[in-house]
C-alpha cells in the first residue's frame, strides 16, 4: 500500500511540487518572522554592542537602553574616570523617540554625542560626516532612502529643525534606528546640558568588567552599573519579551496554515483516488492499512515541504535586504529547528482528516460500473 | 478446512430500509457452489445480483441468513477479519477494470500478493505464469492508460488470481469489452474454472456466456432458482451475430413493428444508429 501512495503521488509531479510548495511558503513564513524578529532585535542591540564598551554605566533603577531614559550628571563621568582600572570613558545623551524626516516619525534611538567624547558616534559612514555639530543630525541610509531626504535637506526633532550632515550603514531599523545630534541640541531640548544618559567604561588590560561594576557603585552614589555583556542581555530580553507573543502568534499561524495545507492535500488526493482505496478495500487491506498510505503521502508532502523550505529560508531569504533594505533579516539554521520538529505531527494531523474518509469508504463502490 | 464445496448461501437476505419502503433486495437466498464450477447469475437489471454477489464476496453485511466461504462462517467475522479472508480466498473481477492508474501492470497484478504469506517476492513466480498465461509478458510495464479494454480485464484476472484464490467473483466482466474481447475473457475465466480448481461465481448480463457456464442462476425480485434445465429461446442478435436467449435478453427494441435481441448495449446502440443496415442484413 504504501509502495502504491508513493507512485500515486509522484505520477502527478506538479501536483506534488504544488502542494509542497504551499507547505514550504507557511513555513517560510513562520521563518521569515523570526529571522525579521531576531534581526531587529540584533539591531536592537547594535549600538551598544558597537560601542565595545566593557562596563555601562546609568541611572540608579535603569537596566535598559530600549523604552528607558536615564539621567546622570556630568561630573559623575570625571569621577568614574577617575576610578582605579579605568582606562578611558565616553557619555552620551540618549531619547527614545520619533524624529521626523521626510513628513514622516521614525521611531529612533536618539544619540546626543559631543567630539571630546570618543567612540560614540555612527561605525560605519556612508556619506558625508560623522560627528553632527550643533543645528545638524546625521541618519541612517536607508531612511534618507526611504524618505527621499538628501544630505543638506532638513528633518525634525520634537520642535527642532536639523540638517543631515551624514548618512550611517547598519543604524536601521524599523523599531529604533540610530539618529546622532549634537549633544547641545538634545540637552537643550530635554533641559539637560550638564547632563548624560549613559556613560561608557573602557577598562585597563587585566582589569575585569566585573571588577570594575563593583568599584563604580560603591564610589559613585545613585548609579547603576552593568557590564557591557549584562547590558546586552538585558535589551535583548526586553526584545525578545515586547516581540515574544507576536513571534508565538505568527509561529501559529504558520502551523495551522502548513497544517491546513497538508491536510487538504492528503483530503484531496484520498478523494481522487477513492475508488481506487475501495478497490483497494475490497481486495482485502485493512482501514489501517490504507490510513498508513494516507499518512506516508502526508509525510512525503511536508518533508520535500520541508526541503523546499531549507532551500529557499537559506538561499533565497537572505537576498530580501538587497530588495528591502528595511527589511533588517537574521536567518540562522535553529529558526529551522522547530519547524523540523513539528513538521511530523502536522503531518499525522493532516492525515486525520483523510482516515476519516478512508474508514467511510463502502468497498461496495467497486462495483459502480 | 478444505471442502468440496467452497461457497454455501444459507437463507441469505439483505433488506434496505424499513416499514413501507423496505425493500428486500435479497431475499432467503440459498446456494452452492462447488470446486472448479462456473456458475452465473443471471436477472433483470435491480434484481439484486450486484447485492448478492456483494454479500458473497464479504463486502456487504446480510440482514439475515449466513455465507460459508471454504468452510468457515462469514457472519461473525469483524471487518479486519473479512478483510483479510477477501485477501486470501477470494479474487474479484469488475466491469469497470479498476486497475490502480499508478502502477504497471505488474505492479498492478502483485498488488493484492503483499497481503499473502512472503508478500510480493514470493508471488514472482506466480506472476510470470499469470503473464505468460494471460498473454501480458510484453506489457508487463505498461501502464493502464496504454492498455486495450481487453489487456485490462486481463491484468484485472491476474489480479484476481495472484494469491490463488478458492473463488472468483466477477461483476459484468465483459460488460466494457466488445464481443470478441468478451469472448476472450469468457474463455479465460472458464479455463481457470476448468484448470485451476477454483470457482468462477460471474454476475453478468452477457447470455453467450450462459454455453460455457456449468449453471445458471436466475434472481428476480430477490429470489433465485436453478435455471440450466428449462428451454431456451434462441435467437440472433443482429449486430454482431451471437446467438442469444431471448428469454433472458434484456436488451431489446422493436424496429418496424419487428422484435429484435442483443447481446449488448453497445450492439442496441449500434442498431440503433444504423437500423436499416442491420435489418437487410438479418433478412
Amino acid at each position: 500500500m504504501i509502495y502504491w501512495s508513493l507512485k500515486t503521488l509522484f505520477a502527478e509531479p506538479m501536483r506534488l511540487f504544488i502542494s509542497a510548495l504551499a507547505v514550504s511558503v507557511s513555513f517560510l513564513l513562520v521563518i521569515f518572522f523570526s529571522a525579521v524578529f531576531e534581526g531587529e532585535s540584533n539591531q536592537m542591540v547594535a549600538y551598544l554592542k558597537k560601542m565595545d564598551a566593557d562596563v555601562w554605566v546609568m541611572q540608579k533603577g535603569v537596566s535598559n537602553m530600549h523604552m528607558a531614559s536615564s539621567m546622570v550628571w556630568d561630573w559623575k563621568v570625571d569621577k568614574i574616570a577617575r576610578i582605579a582600572g579605568v582606562k578611558d570613558v565616553s557619555a552620551i545623551l540618549y531619547l527614545n523617540g520619533p524624529v521626523k524626516i521626510g513628513g514622516k516619525d521614525w521611531f529612533s534611538y536618539i544619540m546626543g554625542i559631543s567630539p571630546e567624547h570618543k567612540r560614540t558616534g555612527p561605525w560605519d559612514i556612508a556619506k558625508g560626516k560623522a560627528i553632527p555639530e550643533p543645528g545638524e543630525a546625521v541618519i541612517p541610509e536607508v531612511i534618507s532612502k526611504l524618505a527621499g531626504i538628501q544630505i543638506g535637506e532638513e528633518i525634525k526633532m520634537i520642535d527642532r529643525k536639523l540638517r543631515v550632515v551624514g548618512l550611517t550603514r547598519g543604524t536601521f531599523s524599523m523599531a529604533s534606528s540610530v539618529v546622532f545630534v549634537s549633544h547641545k541640541d538634545l540637552g537643550e531640548l530635554l533641559e539637560g546640558r550638564d547632563q548624560f544618559s549613559y556613560i561608557m567604561v573602557y577598562a585597563k588590560p587585566g582589569v575585569s568588567a566585573q571588577t570594575l561594576v563593583e568599584r563604580i557603585k560603591d564610589e559613585i552614589d545613585k548609579v547603576n552599573a552593568l557590564s557591557s555583556e549584562d547590558f546586552v542581555e538585558s535589551d535583548w530580553q526586553l526584545g525578545v519579551q515586547m516581540g515574544a507573543e507576536i513571534l508565538i502568534m505568527m509561529t501559529t499561524i504558520g502551523t495551522l496554515l502548513a497544517t491546513l495545507i497538508v491536510a487538504f492535500t492528503a483530503y484531496s488526493l484520498v478523494e481522487r483516488k477513492k475508488q481506487e482505496l475501495a478497490v483497494a478495500k475490497a481486495l482485502g487491506f485493512s482501514n489501517g492499512q490504507i490510513y498508513i498510505a494516507a499518512l506516508c503521502q502526508s509525510v512525503v508532502i511536508t518533508g520535500i515541504g520541508l526541503l523546499l523550505t531549507l532551500l529557499f529560508a537559506y538561499t533565497l531569504l537572505p537576498w530580501l535586504p538587497a530588495i528591502a533594505p528595511q527589511i533588517n533579516l537574521a536567518v540562522r539554521f535553529h529558526q529551522f529547528i522547530p519547524i523540523a520538529v513539528i513538521a511530523l505531527p502536522i503531518a499525522v494531523v493532516a492525515s486525520f482528516i483523510a482516515a476519516r474518509t478512508v474508514v467511510k469508504l463502502d468497498p461496495m463502490t467497486v462495483f459502480s460500473g | 478446512m478444505t471442502t468440496d464445496i467452497i461457497l454455501k448461501a444459507n437463507n441469505l437476505s439483505k433488506f434496505f430500509g424499513n416499514g413501507t419502503s423496505e425493500v428486500r433486495a435479497v431475499n432467503k437466498v440459498s446456494l452452492k457452489i462447488k470446486r472448479g464450477e462456473m456458475v452465473l447469475i443471471m436477472g433483470p437489471s435491480g434484481s439484486g445480483k450486484t447485492t448478492l454477489l456483494s454479500m458473497l464476496g464479504a463486502l456487504l453485511s446480510s440482514t439475515s441468513g449466513e455465507v460459508v466461504i471454504d468452510g468457515t462462517s462469514i457472519s461473525s467475522m469483524n471487518n479486519n477479519e473479512l478483510a483479510a479472508l477477501r485477501a486470501k480466498k477470494i479474487g474479484f473481477v469488475f466491469q469497470a477494470f479498476n486497475l490502480l492508474e499508478a502502477l504497471n501492470v505488474e505492479e498492478n497484478i502483485l498488488f493484492p500478493a503483499q497481503l499473502n504469506v512472503g508478500g510480493t517476492n514470493a508471488a514472482k513466480k506466480r506472476l510470470d505464469e499469470l503473464l505468460d498465461r494471460l498473454g501480458l509478458t510484453s506489457r508487463r510495464y505498461a501502464l493502464p492508460n496504454t492498455l486495450s479494454g481487453g489487456e485490462k480485464q486481463r491484468v484485472a484476472i491476474g489480479r484476481a488470481l495472484i494469491n490463488q484464490p478458492a473463488i472468483i467473483l466477477a461483476d459484468e466482466p465483459t460488460g466494457n469489452l466488445d464481443s470478441h474481447k468478451g469472448q476472450e475473457v469468457m474463455m479465460l475465466l472458464h479455463d481457470i474454472a476448468r484448470d485451476d480448481g477454483c470457482a468462477v461465481l460471474m454476475v453478468t448480463h452477457d447470455p453467450r456466456v450462459e454455453e460455457i457456464a456449468d449453471r445458471v442462476l436466475w434472481l428476480e425480485d430477490g429470489a433465485i432458482h436453478d435455471r440450466k434445465t428449462e428451454k431456451h429461446s434462441w435467437v440472433k442478435d443482429p449486430v454482431c451475430g451471437m446467438r442469444i436467449d431471448e428469454w433472458t435478453a434484456t436488451f431489446i427494441t422493436e424496429y418496424k413493428n419487428k422484435r429484435y435481441v442483443f447481446c449488448s448495449q453497445r450492439c442496441l446502440d449500434r442498431f440503433n444508429t444504423e437500423a436499416e443496415k442491420y435489418v437487410h442484413k438479418t433478412e
